[in-house]
């Protein structure tokens, strides 16, 4: 199933550096998002008494 | 009519909340035009495509390296139209955009440099040479973190836009030095092996991973660009009310 190349060693790190900079490119975006919207939730939540802490 | 349609439209991309919907409704078909055609030129560059008969397998490389350098340089591109149309109109939206560009084009000029070194080792008998066109793509990798540095220093998002516009179009200058680089030195770096214009050196078999790569990776370029403005946008507008509403309508986020 995986071929068998000549110089797999520089093959695969090309091909993997993609896929890490590929997920790196989507993950990113969605977390720094999330913790954005967590944030302005919360302030929100401060500004108009409607605080639940899940923590209580 | 249709000019009439396309300057109203333009302008419509102005309004916060139109761009975030377009940001919001465009990115995951882009992430999935990614994905198809990264799936499809992956599986031709690695199973379907013969190894090359001077350089085994290790030209497998080039249809990760060469989409990437084409992107990264692409990018630039756009990222200086953005910055004339964000410095002349003076319009926020662009602005955030251009700025979303850099960290993208950034990832690209990174991976370029990366590839091209992991395919130079074995071919070369180097991991870098400090060739025309090597050196001129680590200053393009430098360029795009000045513009995210110069951009992230000003307290003032607006006027730190303004400000790593400029030095966007400074830096336009390295494109063609890039470009031609191969052409007005001697370079340890090949030639043109593809060409738009003209007939290309490389094999036809091999052509077709190569287009998939190059539209999968441009279809990426813009869904992060989307994704990391549409960030910028909600973090710069966070005591604005369009985005009061939208985080009170989104019980979920999913909205936002």
């Amino acid at each position: 199933m995986i071929p068998q190349l000549d110089y797999a060693f520089y093959v695969w790190s090309s091909y993997g550096l993609f896929a890490a900079i590929m997920a790196w490119q989507f993950i990113q975006p969605r977390v720094r998002r999330r913790r954005i919207i967590a944030e302005l939730r919360e302030e929100l939540a401060m500004q108009t008494g409607n605080y639940d802490d899940p923590d209580a | 009519m249709i000019f009439h349609r396309l300057k109203v439209g333009f302008h419509r991309l102005g309004s916060p909340p139109t761009f975030h919907k377009l940001c919001r409704v465009l990115s995951p078909w882009l992430w999935a035009g990614f994905l198809v055609c990264a799936a499809i030129g992956l599986y031709q560059a690695l199973y379907v495509v013969p190894p090359d008969y001077q350089q085994g397998d290790s030209y497998r490389i080039l249809f990760i390296h060469v989409p990437a350098a084409w992107q990264a340089m692409a990018g630039y591109v756009i990222m200086s139209i953005l910055a004339v149309i964000a410095l002349v109109w003076r319009i926020r939206t662009v602005e955030i955009m251009t700025m979303a560009a850099a960290p993208v084009g950034a990832a690209f000029t990174a991976l370029c440099l990366a590839t091209g070194s992991l395919w130079g080792k074995p071919m070369w008998g180097t991991w870098w040479a400090w060739d025309a066109r090597l050196t001129s793509m680590l200053v393009l990798l430098f360029i795009y973190l000045g513009i995210m540095g110069l951009y992230a220093a000003f307290e003032d998002r607006r006027k730190g836009a303004r400000v790593a516009c400029i030095l966007v179009l400074v830096g336009l200058v390295n494109i063609p030095l890039i470009h031609f680089s191969v052409e007005w030195w001697t370079t340890l770096h090949q030639g043109a092996t593809i060409r738009l214009l003209g007939e290309s050196r490389m094999h036809p078999s091999m052509m077709s991973p190569l287009i998939w790569m190059t539209v999968g990776v441009k279809l990426m370029f813009g869904a992060a660009l989307l994704d990391r403005a549409r960030n910028d946008l909600i973090d710069q507008d966070r005591r604005k009310n369009w985005i009061r509403q939208l985080i009170g309508e989104g019980a979920t986020g999913d909205n936002a």
